[in-house]
C-alpha cells in the first residue's frame, strides 16, 4: 500500500515534469523513422551504385579491350577525375578506380601480362560492394583472355579450373541484410536506459538537492518501500517511452524505400512483441542500476555523470557483437545489454528463439534488479547519503 | 517524554590524509516532559541539530541512549518515528505538487485515512493561515511559505512528541505569531515539545524547559527563572552567555515543568 502511494506521488510529479517528459517523447517517436531513414537510404544508396555497375578507368581510350569486356559485361565504363585519389581518400569517390599502364594493349597483344592497378579505399564500408565489383570484372577479364589464349594453343579451357569453387552461404536469409541491424537493437537499449534518466535523478538525487530526503526518511516508511514506489514509476516512465520507440521503428517500416533491407528484415508485431518481453527486463535493471548510482549523487549534475557511465557501458557493450563475431554464445545471454542484442537480432533475423535465449537474459536482469533495489534500501539509510553535502 | 541520556556523537569528515574526526555531541543528557514545552538553547555548532537528528533516527548514537515516549530509538526506528513529527532545517517541497499534494503525501506515508488527514489539514491551514497556499505548486514560494507546509507536513499526523528545528526561521511576525499559538495549543492537549532555537525571545515567550547546549554538551536545564538565579543575571540573554562561557561546568538540573 505504502509502496502505491509512493508510486502514485512519483508518476504524479514525473508527468508535471513537462520539459523533460516532451523531450523523452519527441526522441522516442523520432528516434525510429530517423534510423530507418537513414539506413534505408544508405542501403537504397549502396544497391542503386551497385546496379549500376559503374566503372572509373583512367584514360579509357588507352585500353579499349578491357573496355570493351567491361561494356559487354552490362557495366556503365567512366573516365576516372583526375584527382581521383584525393577523391577516394575523401570519400567523395567510391567506387574503385583501374589505372592500366599506358602500353596496355600493345603489351596485351605480344601476350605478356601487363600489372593493372585498381585503387580504392575500403576504410569507407559503403565502398565495399562497389569495389568487389570492380575486383569480379577484372578477374572476369583475365579469365576470359586466358582462356581465350589457351583455347588458340589448342588447350582446353578446363586446364584452368583445377578446382570449381560452389558457394553454399550458412547464413540464415535474412542475414545478410541484417548485418546493420544491429543499430535497431542498440538504439532501442539507448532508449530504455537513456528514456527515464531524469526521473531516475530526479526521485533520488533530486530529493536530496532540493533537501526533501531528509524529511521523507522521517517517517515511518521503510526504505524498500521508497525505493520500490520510485523504482516502479522509473520502470513505467522508462517503458512507456521504448513502447514509443518500437512503434515508431513499426510504423518506420512501412515506409522503408530500401526493398532490399525491407526483404532481408522482419520487424513485425510478433517481432515488436518479443523486443518487449526483452526490453522489460532490460528496463527493469537499468531502472535500479540508474537509481542506485544516482543516489550517490550529491545533486542533479553530479549524479547525470554517473547516469551517463552507465549509459555509455550498456551501448558499448551492445555494439560488441558486431566486433567480437560471437554469435550464439551462450554465455552471451547472460551479460546484460549483450544478451538484449543477441536475442533482438536473432528475431529480426528471423531466426527462432530458444527457451535460453527467452529467458536467460531476463533471469540475471531480474536478480541485478533486486541487488540494486536491496542497496538502495540499505544506502538510504546512511548517513552520508543524507547528509552529504 | 523524551530522555536523551549521555548522548555522543562524532563524524569523520575528508578523505585520506585529510580524514578528521568531529565531535558534534560530546554529553548531552535531557529529558522533555508531556505537556511541556522545552528548548534547546545553543549558540550555532552547539550540537542541537546533531542531537535532533538522532532523535529523528537518522542519525546514529556512538554513545548513550534516546527514548521517545519510552521507545528505544536505536531498537525500534520505525515505531519512534511513527510517534514523532520533525521538522528538520532540511525543509525541501516538491515544487511541481500543490501543498496541499505536499501534505497529503506525508499522510499517506503515515497510513491516515483519506477523510481524517483532510480534516486535520483544514485545521492545520486554519492555525498556520495558509489556506491561500494549499492548492499551488509550492515551487516559488518564500521561505515562509514554505516553512508553513513544510510544518503543516511534519504535523498533519497529529503526533504526540513534536521536534522542530529552529521553526520560526523566515516567517514573519504574524506567521511568527500563529506558529507560538499553535505550540501553545499543542502543550495544553499534552503534546511533548521540543525545538531548537538561538532566539532568546521565543524561548521567553514559549518554551517551560530550557536546555542549555555549548560545545557539545548540555550545561544548563531549567525555566528561565531557576536559569537567570543558577546565574546569577537579570536577563535571560545574560544569563545564556555567562552558562556558554563556561561550558566546562558540569550540567545541573533543577526542578521539573511548572
Amino acid at each position: 500500500m505504502i509502496v502505491l502511494h509512493v508510486f502514485r506521488k512519483e508518476l504524479l510529479d514525473a508527468l508535471r515534469d513537462r520539459r523533460s517528459w516532451a523531450v523523452a517523447l519527441v526522441i522516442a517517436f523520432l528516434s525510429g523513422p530517423v534510423v530507418f531513414s537513414v539506413m534505408s537510404r544508405l542501403i537504397s544508396d549502396d544497391e542503386a551504385r551497385v546496379a549500376e555497375r559503374k566503372v572509373m578507368v583512367v584514360a579509357p581510350e588507352q585500353s579499349p579491350t578491357l573496355v570493351n569486356f567491361l561494356l559487354r559485361s552490362g557495366a556503365q565504363v567512366e573516365q576516372a577525375p583526375a584527382e581521383y585519389e584525393a577523391a577516394l581518400r575523401a570519400g567523395t569517390l567510391l567506387n574503385a578506380v583501374i589505372v592500366p599502364p599506358i602500353d596496355f594493349e600493345s603489351r596485351l597483344a605480344l601476350g605478356e601480362v601487363p600489372g593493372v592497378e585498381m585503387v580504392f579505399d575500403d576504410s569507407y564500408t559503403r565502398a565495399i560492394p562497389m569495389i568487389e565489383t570492380t575486383r569480379r570484372l577484372l578477374s572476369g577479364f583475365n579469365h576470359e583472355l586466358g582462356v581465350l589464349r589457351v583455347f588458340a594453343r589448342g588447350v582446353s579451357p578446363q586446364v584452368l579450373e583445377a578446382i570449381e569453387v560452389q558457394n553454399r552461404n550458412l547464413a540464415p536469409a535474412q542475414a545478410n541484410g541484417a548485418r546493420l541491424l544491429f543499430v535497431i537493437p542498440w538504439v532501442a537499449l539507448t532508449i530504455a536506459v537513456f528514456g527515464a534518466y531524469s526521473v531516475a535523478i530526479d526521485t533520488t538525487a533530486g530529493e536530496r538537492e532540493r533537501g526533501s530526503l531528509e524529511p521523507l526518511l522521517m517517517t515511518p516508511v521503510a526504505t524498500r518501500a521508497l525505493a520500490a514506489g520510485k523504482w516502479a514509476v522509473v520502470v513505467v516512465y522508462s517503458m512507456a517511452i521504448v513502447a514509443l520507440t518500437l512503434m515508431g521503428f513499426l510504423l518506420s517500416m512501412r515506409f522503408i524505400s530500401s526493398e532490399t533491407f525491407a526483404a532481408q528484415m522482419r520487424l513485425q508485431w510478433r517481432e515488436i512483441l518479443i523486443f518487449c518481453w526483452v526490453l522489460v527486463p532490460f528496463t527493469a535493471m537499468t531502472s535500479a542500476v540508474n537509481m542506485l548510482a544516482a543516489t550517490f549523487g550529491r545533486n542533479f549534475k553530479e549524479a547525470q555523470t554517473y547516469v551517463t557511465y552507465i549509459a555509455l557501458a550498456v551501448q558499448s557493450t551492445a555494439v560488441a557483437p558486431v566486433v567480437m563475431s560471437t554469435r550464439d554464445a551462450l554465455w552471451q545471454l547472460l551479460v546484460p545489454a549483450l544478451a538484449q542484442t543477441a536475442v533482438m537480432m536473432k528475431a529480426l533475423r528471423g531466426e527462432p528463439l530458444s527457451p535460453s535465449d527467452m529467458f536467460l537474459p531476463a533471469v540475471t536482469c531480474t536478480a541485478i534488479t533486486l541487488l540494486c533495489l536491496g542497496m538502495q534500501a540499505r544506502l538510504l539509510r546512511r548517513e552520508t547519503i543524507i547528509f552529504g553535502k | 517524554m523524551i530522555e536523551v541520556e549521555s548522548l555522543a556523537k562524532s563524524f569523520q569528515i575528508g578523505r585520506g590524509a585529510n580524514r578528521q574526526t568531529v565531535i558534534a555531541v560530546h554529553d548531552v543528557s535531557f529529558r522533555a516532559e508531556d505537556g511541556c514545552i522545552t528548548a534547546l538553547l545553543g549558540p550555532n555548532g552547539a550540537g542541537k541539530t546533531t542531537t535532533l537528528r538522532v532523535l529523528s533516527t537518522l542519525v546514529h548514537a556512538d554513545r548513550g541512549r534516546v527514548a521517545v515516549g519510552g521507545i528505544d530509538v536505536e531498537a525500534q526506528p520505525e515505531a519512534a518515528r511513527a510517534s514523532m513529527g520533525t521538522l528538520s532545517d532540511s525543509r525541501g517541497l516538491y515544487g511541481r505538487l500543490t501543498g496541499r499534494e505536499n501534505v497529503t503525501y506525508y499522510a499517506r506515508l503515515r497510513g491516515m485515512p483519506v477523510a481524517l488527514a483532510d480534516e486535520r489539514l483544514r485545521d492545520l491551514s486554519a492555525l498556520l493561515d495558509m489556506a491561500s497556499l494549499l492548492d499551488r505548486p509550492t515551487a516559488g514560494f518564500s521561505s515562509g511559505e514554505q516553512m508553513k507546509i513544510a510544518l503543516a507536513r511534519a504535523l498533519i499526523h497529529d503526533p504526540k512528541h513534536i521536534i522542530l528545528d529552529e521553526p520560526t526561521n523566515g516567517l514573519d511576525v504574524m506567521s511568527t505569531r500563529a506558529l507560538r499559538r499553535l505550540l501553545l495549543a499543542l502543550r495544553d492537549r499534552g503534546k511533548c515539545i521540543l525545538f531548537s532555537t538561538h532566539i532568546m525571545q521565543e524561548v521567553e515567550a514559549l518554551c517551560d524547559r530550557i536546555v542549555v547546549m555549548a560545545q557539545g554538551r548540555s550545561i544548563a536545564e531549567g525555566t528561565a527563572a531557576e536559569l537567570r538565579e543558577q546565574s546569577g543575571r537579570d536577563t535571560l540573554e545574560d544569563a545564556f552567555v555567562a552558562l556558554a562561557m563556561n561550558a566546562a561546568t558540569p550540567p545541573r538540573n533543577a526542578g521539573d515543568c511548572a
